[in-house]
């Protein structure tokens, strides 16, 4: 889930940050900069891990700051391909599920991705919000905000900046991560469910026949 | 999250994949900067959006684990010759059983077959079992409840 990136960049420290020691008034442009943004190809950065190396101080002609090139090391929040993450239900609807896991929303299950075979069925609750149900062994699972939920990631795509957005567009999300049932076989996705729900013992024997 | 933007045009990167890190290092990287210390949550030097990522991971199997755990739990998986990425995603699901690790591990029957249960007591005995996942644990029995690492030091930084 998450990784270091050793990155080099060349910032200019704001003449009001000159009383500061060095390291703390770059750490402090470095975080402002990067903290909780997403970086394309890198993923979302969590935070400033250390800063390795500042090179530079000089004044360029004409301004009041001075310009670094500073070597830092971030780290990044960068599902890979096939990872497991456990993660709780944000919202559903017609097209799928969507996921969060606190500091990162962008989490989305399509339909074509759900275990299968599942319907879904209006939100009694909720106007907008469908609610999915899982079928598996004759009987009805909800698939509702009580439970964590694991599921595989499929892929992480970054979408390109759009130049226009309708009224009613979703937000503009720069890093999205498109994820499915991590099983091949319904037997284990209830499995999960059955984890948090504390019915282990009644289903296990089921499974092992699935098995 | 509505604040996030690209940066890149702006930097030259060097490395774009300097190691992979387990929930547990990052948890304890938070720690260290004083996370855990501070109810008030203003006082540590830590953003908003670190404060997040850190309430998640104290939710995860993370929250329980130390160095020497981790250590240990990938000198005893070595001879299963298990890739990185199964090997973090073990790490960071603790699964306590074999219908849970079997996800995580690619063709699981041909690779390990009848090893797979071996690898799962590994796993229930080397890393502890975080708090949620203890209650459910107690009907199938195989807990091995390790209480020393319940109260582990989180200053080893």
């Amino acid at each position: 889930m998450f990784y270091l990136s050793e990155i080099e960049h060349t910032l200019r420290l704001p003449p009001h940050l000159l009383n500061l020691p060095l390291h703390e008034a770059i750490k402090g442009v470095l975080e402002g900069l990067f903290l909780d943004k997403v970086i394309a190809n890198l993923g979302l950065c969590i935070s400033l891990y250390d800063i390795r190396s500042i090179d530079g101080g000089f004044i360029f002609q004409g301004d009041g700051a001075s310009t670094y090139t500073v070597h830092f090391r971030l780290i990044m929040f960068r599902p890979f391909v096939g990872e497991v993450i456990v993660a709780k239900l944000k919202e559903s609807d017609a097209s799928g599920l969507r996921l969060s896991l606190g500091f990162f929303d962008d989490i989305y299950v399509p339909v074509h991705l759900m275990p299968n075979p599942s319907h879904s069925e209006p939100d009694p609750e909720n106007k907008n919000q469908v609610r999915w149900i899982w079928e598996f062994g004759g009987e009805n699972y909800p698939i509702d905000g009580v439970d964590e939920i694991r599921f595989r990631v499929q892929s992480v795509n970054y979408p390109s900046i759009p130049v226009e957005q309708e009224q009613e567009a979703k937000p503009f999300a720069p890093m999205l991560v498109t994820v499915s049932s991590p099983l091949n076989f319904p037997g284990a996705f209830i499995f999960y469910f059955a984890c948090s729900c504390g019915f282990i013992l009644s289903y296990y024997p089921t499974l092992r026949a699935v098995l | 999250m509505g604040d996030h933007i690209y940066f890149d045009w702006m930097l030259c990167r060097l490395k774009a994949n300097s190691g992979i890190l387990t929930n547990f290092e990052v948890l304890d990287f938070l720690r260290s900067r004083g996370a855990a210390k501070d109810p008030t949550r203003v006082i540590a030097p830590i953003a908003p959006s670190e404060w997040k990522v850190y309430d998640y991971l104290e939710q995860s199997a993370a929250c329980n684990q130390t160095r020497e755990n981790i250590k240990a739990f990938s000198e005893e998986c070595k001879k299963y010759n298990l890739a990185t990425a199964e090997v973090i995603n073990i790490i960071n699901l603790r699964p306590s059983s074999v219908v849970e690790i079997d996800p995580l591990i690619e063709e699981c029957d041909t690779r390990l077959g009848e090893g797979v249960e071996e690898l799962v007591e590994i796993v229930v005995q080397v890393l502890p079992s975080p708090p949620n996942q203890m209650e459910s644990d107690e009907g199938t029995g195989e807990q091995d409840k390790k209480e020393s690492t319940d109260e582990q030091q989180t200053e080893a930084t």
